[in-house]
């Protein structure tokens, strides 16, 4: 059981240079290929550039999820704009609830990405679940 | 030169279906997506790791299948700029070989904000439900003016 007092820590990504090489390969990775002239990530893409926050959080040591038995229970987006290459977004992770159900516990992560002028790109909700061994 | 979206707010009406996007899922496919992605968690890459860890084999990632979901949606609106919100439940796991169908239906529609909500499904060759309490959200641009003007 992850200990509850570790709620309210967050994570901070270093600013994430978008590029088209990355909008591309994520998109040939997802398979979504239709080019709209105007070279706009999926919204999905949010996870590629607040990736960091997740990693952070799964291999903060002190907090110590069990992540082996980690998934992914259910994730929320807000897009507030289109993403282009030449962005630079930093994504800030925070944890806010650590809770059971059964055998199961439930971590809530909430995320909020902002462009180079502090202005909103996207935020997000993750629950993860991990499963008792 | 980018094509107009052919979808128009003013004939969009609840109830209205999707065409559906169907994805073969490969291991080929999740390596790419953990590379292109950044997230090399083992559990979908080594499969001695992933059944070490209480599961099946290596399984997709949840944000893949949400990916799918999503083109389905932006495919439709012909525009990736306008989605709003997305949102959903990983309700089971996609591994290699899955073929995995998105459905979604327009559960509402919002004159004065131009929104459509969209609910969204995945599932998977045996009909379960990989992806369920779907959600997308889109807001069409303000209607242009058609030149009546004097």
């Amino acid at each position: 059981m992850t200990d509850t007092r570790w709620v309210g820590r967050s994570y901070e990504t270093a600013p994430f240079q978008v590029t088209e090489k990355s909008i591309r390969d994520y998109m040939a990775a997802v398979g979504d290929l239709r080019d709209d002239g105007d070279l706009v990530a999926p919204p999905t893409y949010a996870m590629v550039y607040g990736f960091d926050a997740f990693w952070q959080l799964w291999t903060d040591q002190e907090v110590a999820l069990d992540v082996a038995h980690l998934v992914h229970g259910e994730q929320r987006f807000s897009f507030q704009r289109p993403v282009r290459p030449g962005d630079r977004i930093r994504t800030t992770g925070r944890l806010t609830a650590i809770n059971t159900r059964g055998d199961m516990e439930l971590v809530t992560f909430e995320l909020k990405a902002v462009d180079e002028r502090d202005q909103p790109v996207s935020d997000g909700t993750a629950l993860f679940i991990i499963r008792k061994p | 030169m980018k094509t107009m979206s052919s979808l128009d707010f003013e004939h969009l009406s609840p109830g209205q279906a999707l065409p559906s996007l169907a994805k073969h899922v490969t291991v080929e496919q999740i390596r790419q997506y953990a590379e292109a992605s950044g997230d090399r968690n083992p559990i979908h890459l080594d499969e001695t790791f992933a059944r070490s860890a209480g599961l099946p084999g290596v399984i997709a990632h949840g944000m893949l299948t949400m990916a799918f979901a999503n083109q389905m949606v932006t495919d439709w609106l012909g525009d990736r700029s306008l989605l709003r919100r997305l949102q959903g439940r990983f309700a089971g796991m996609v591994v290699p070989g899955d073929d995995v169908t998105c459905s979604g239906t327009v559960a509402s529609k919002d004159e004065a904000t131009r929104r459509i909500v969209i609910n969204l499904v995945v599932t998977n060759q045996r009909g379960e439900k990989v992806f369920n309490k779907g959600v997308a959200e889109a807001e069409f641009p303000p209607q242009r003016s058609t030149n009546h003007a004097a």
